[in-house]
C-alpha cells in the first residue's frame, strides 16, 4: 500500500549530486577514452585521469546509495539564487570584455553595474563609488606595485 | 647550538627594515582579511598572491605568512564583537566570546584572545624551530614510494578528520586530483583533456580554483541582505583582564597550543579542528562546565589559542616535507614555486636565508600583531561599518585582478568564475571543498611519485609494502580508514559531527 506520497520516490539532494558526479565521472573516461593508461610497469598518461574518475563514481554512488537521509530537493535554500545569478552574469560580462576595454572602463562598469542592479543603490553615488575604488585599484597595482594591467581601449 | 646560529640567521633577515616592513603589511592585510565576512584566509593569500610577484621569494613568504597568521588574530574580533566569525577556525570562538562582550567583557575577550593567540603562536614558532630542520633531513630518505604513501595519508587523515562524512570527502579529493590531471603530462607529453586551448596546457592554477571555491563562492551564496552589522568597539581601558580572568586562561592557553601544534601538522582544516577539539577539551576538564555558552574564559582561550598554534604547525610538513596540509598552505608552496624555490627537504639546506629568514619572521609577526590588535582594535572594528553591499564588488575586482596578474591570462579568470559556481553549487550539497584544492595541489606530485614507483618496480604494487617507511605509513592509512568505518556504521555523534552541526549552526 505505497501512497504517491511515500519517502522513498522523493528525490533528495545527494541523489542530485551523487548523480551529477556519476555523470562527471563518465564523462572524463569518454573523454579520456584515447589517452592510454599504459602497463604498471610503465603507467601511461590516462593512468591517473581514469584511476580518479573511477573513485569519483564509485564514492558518488556511496553518496547516492547513502543519499535517502540526505535533505529533500525542497528544502535546499534557494533563496540567494537571483543574487547568485545576477552576480555570475555581470562578472561574466566583466571577463568577456576585459581585455578589449581595458582595466579601467571594465572595472568601473562592473562596480557600477553591481552596484546598480543587484544592490539598487543610488545611479549618482555608485558612479562615484566606482570610479575612486577603480582608480585607487589602478594606483595600488599599475603605480604602486608596478604589475601591468589591461589597457584595452585606453592609452595609459 | 647549531639551531641557535640558524635562527640568528633569520633574525638577521628577519629584522631587515624591509622584511619587517613587509611583515607588517601581511599582518595588517590579514587581521583585516580575517575579519571581514566573504575572505577567509584562503582567498585573501589567494588574492594578494600577485602582489608579490616583484618581491624577492623571502619578502613574498614573509608577508603571505603573515597574512594567513594575522586573519586568524582578525577572525576572533569579529566573532568576539559581532558574533561573526570572519573564518571559519573562529566558529569556536563565537560562542562564548560573544557571550563575555554581551556581559561587557568585550575588551577583556579580545585581550585573552589576543594574547592566547601570541603565547600559542611563539610556541608553535618554537616547536617549527625545532622539529623542522630534523624531520627535513628525514626526509631526505624519502624515495617517490614513500612519498607515493605519505600523500595518500595525507588525503586519508583529510578525510578522517574532515567534518563532512567520509566518501564526500574522498569525492572531491578524487575530484581535485582529475582536475590537477588537465594539461600536458610531463612523462609522456599528452595533452590531456585541454580541449585545444593553449593556457590549460600548463594544467589549471591553484589560484583561480582557490578563489573561485572560496572567494567568489561565497559573495554568490550571501546577498547582503543577509549581512547586518551592528559595531561597537570596545573601549582601550575596558581591554584588560581581572586576576580571575587571567587565572582561568593560563592552563587553556597552554593546553591550546600544544594540542593546536601537533593537530596542525595534520593534513586537513587543522586550525578549524583544532578549536573545536580545544573548546570540547577545555569544557570536559572545567570544573564549571555549565558557563560553557555563557561567556565562559576558557571557551575563548582555548580555541583561540589552538588554531593559532595550528596554522603555524601546518608549515612544518610544507617546509620540511614540500606537502602542504591544506589549501592555503597549498597556495603559499605555489607562491615559493612561482619564485623558482621548490619548498621540501632541501629547502633548509639550499636556502637557509629564506628559511631561517620565514621562521624568524614568525616570531616577530606573532608580535606585531599583539601590537596592532589589541591597542588598535577600535580601528580595525570601523572597517566593519562599510556595508557589505559595497564591499563585495570591491572583493570581486580583486579577485579578477588577482587571478589575472599570476598568469596574465584571462582563461584564469574564466576558470575562476567557473570555480565561483562550482562552489556555490556545492556549498548547496554540503560539499566542503578545501579537499578539492588539496586534491589539485598533490595531483602533479603524487602522479609523479605513482608512476616513478611503478616504474623502479617494474610494475610491482608490492614496492609500497617492501620499504618500511612507505609501510608504515600506508599502515597508519589503514588504521584511519578503519576507525572511520567502524564510526561511520556505529553512526555515533563524535566531534567531528558536532564540529559540522556547530558550523551549520553558526
Amino acid at each position: 500500500m505505497s501512497g504517491p506520497g511515500k519517502s522513498a520516490a522523493i528525490l533528495r539532494a545527494d541523489h542530485i549530486a551523487g548523480g551529477v558526479f556519476i555523470a562527471l565521472g563518465i564523462a572524463v573516461f569518454i573523454l579520456g577514452w584515447n589517452l592510454p593508461f599504459g602497463r604498471l610497469s610503465a603507467p601511461g598518461a590516462g593512468m591517473l585521469p581514469k584511476l580518479t574518475a573511477g573513485l569519483l563514481i564509485l564514492f558518488a554512488v556511496i553518496i547516492v546509495a547513502t543519499g535517502a537521509a540526505s535533505e529533500k530537493l525542497s528544502q535546499l535554500p534557494w533563496s540567494d539564487w537571483i543574487h547568485a545569478a545576477l552576480v555570475t552574469g555581470i562578472t561574466a560580462a566583466a571577463v568577456s570584455l576585459y581585455t578589449t576595454l581595458g582595466f579601467l572602463i571594465t572595472m568601473s562598469l562592473l562596480i557600477f553595474t553591481l552596484l546598480v542592479l543587484v544592490e539598487r543603490k543610488n545611479i549618482v553615488g555608485s558612479a562615484a563609488y566606482a570610479a575612486a575604488l577603480t582608480l585607487f585599484a589602478y594606483w595600488l597595482f599599475a603605480i604602486a606595485l608596478k604589475a601591468p594591467l589591461e589597457r584595452g581601449l585606453l592609452w595609459f | 647550538m647549531e639551531v641557535l646560529d640558524s635562527l640568528l640567521l633569520g633574525f638577521s633577515v628577519a629584522l631587515r627594515p624591509d622584511v619587517l616592513f613587509y611583515a607588517f603589511v601581511g599582518c595588517l592585510v590579514g587581521t583585516l582579511v580575517g575579519m571581514l565576512p566573504g575572505i577567509g584566509p584562503l582567498a585573501g593569500v589567494s588574492i594578494l598572491l600577485p602582489l608579490t610577484f616583484g618581491l624577492d621569494p623571502t619578502k613574498a613568504i614573509v608577508m603571505l605568512a603573515g597574512i594567513y597568521y594575522g586573519s586568524q588574530y582578525g577572525g576572533s574580533t569579529t566573532s568576539i564583537l559581532l558574533r561573526i566569525p570572519g573564518e571559519a577556525a573562529s566558529v569556536m570562538t563565537c560562542i562564548d566570546g560573544n557571550a563575555m562582550a554581551r556581559k561587557g567583557r568585550a575588551g577583556a575577550a579580545l585581550c585573552i584572545a589576543a594574547v592566547g593567540s601570541f603565547i600559542a603562536g611563539t610556541f608553535g614558532v618554537i616547536m617549527l624551530t625545532l622539529i623542522a630542520p630534523p624531520l627535513a633531513n628525514f626526509a631526505l630518505r624519502f624515495g617517490p614510494p614513500e612519498y607515493t604513501a605519505l600523500l595518500v595519508l595525507g588525503l586519508i587523515f583529510l578525510a578522517y578528520m574532515s567534518t563532512s562524512s567520509l566518501p564526500r570527502t574522498l569525492l572531491m579529493a578524487a575530484f581535485g586530483l582529475m582536475l590537477g590531471t588537465i594539461g600536458i603530462d610531463v612523462m609522456s607529453g599528452h595533452f590531456r583533456f585541454s580541449f585545444d586551448i593553449p593556457e590549460l596546457g600548463d594544467g589549471i592554477g591553484i589560484v583561480p580554483v582557490a578563489v573561485g571555491l572560496f572567494g567568489l563562492g561565497e559573495i554568490l551564496s550571501t546577498p547582503s541582505r543577509n549581512v547586518k552589522t551592528n559595531v561597537v568597539s570596545p573601549k582601550l581601558r575596558e581591554l584588560l583582564p581581572t586576576r580571575t580572568e587571567w587565572r582561568q586562561s593560563t592552563w587553556p592557553i597552554a593546553r591550546g597550543s600544544v594540542l593546536g601544534f601537533f593537530i596542525g601538522i595534520i593534513p586537513g582544516s587543522a586550525h578549524i579542528i583544532s578549536s573545536f577539539v580545544s573548546y570540547a577539551l577545555e569544557r570536559r576538564l572545567s570544573k564549571h562546565p555549565e558557563e560553557f555558552g555563557k561567556g565562559a574564559v576558557a571557551g575563548v582561550a582555548g580555541p583561540e589559542s589552538a588554531n593559532n598554534s595550528a596554522s603555524t604547525g601546518a608549515f612544518v610538513p610544507m617546509l620540511a616535507l614540500g606537502i602542504p596540509t591544506g589549501p592555503v598552505i597549498a597556495v603559499l608552496m605555489a607562491a615559493l614555486l612561482i619564485h623558482g624555490i621548490p619548498p621540501g627537504p632541501t629547502l633548509v639546506n639550499d636556502h637557509p636565508k629564506l628559511f631561517w629568514g620565514f621562521v624568524a619572521s614568525m616570531y616577530v609577526g606573532n608580535l606585531m600583531l599583539l601590537a596592532l590588535n589589541l591597542p588598535l582594535v577600535g580601528a580595525f572594528v570601523s572597517v566593519l561599518r562599510i556595508p557589505y553591499a559595497y564591499l563585495y564588488p570591491m572583493i570581486i575586482m580583486f579577485c579578477v585582478i588577482g587571478v589575472y596578474q599570476v598568469n596574465n591570462s584571462i582563461v584564469d579568470v574564466w576558470i575562476m568564475l567557473i570555480m565561483g559556481v562550482v562552489g556555490y553549487g556545492l556549498k548547496k550539497f554540503n560539499f566542503d571543498p578545501a579537499p578539492l584544492v588539496l586534491g589539485l595541489v598533490i595531483a602533479p606530485i603524487f602522479e609523479m611519485s605513482l608512476r616513478q614507483s611503478l616504474i623502479m618496480s617494474g610494475g610491482n604494487w608490492h614496492i609500497f609494502l617492501q620499504r618500511p617507511i612507505a609501510l608504515v605509513l600506508l599502515l597508519i592509512c589503514v588504521v584511519l580508514l578503519g576507525l572511520a568505518i567502524y564510526g561511520a556504521v556505529i553512526a555515533r555523534r563524535d566531534w567531528r559531527a558536532k564540529l559540522a552541526a556547530a558550523e551549520a549552526g553558526e
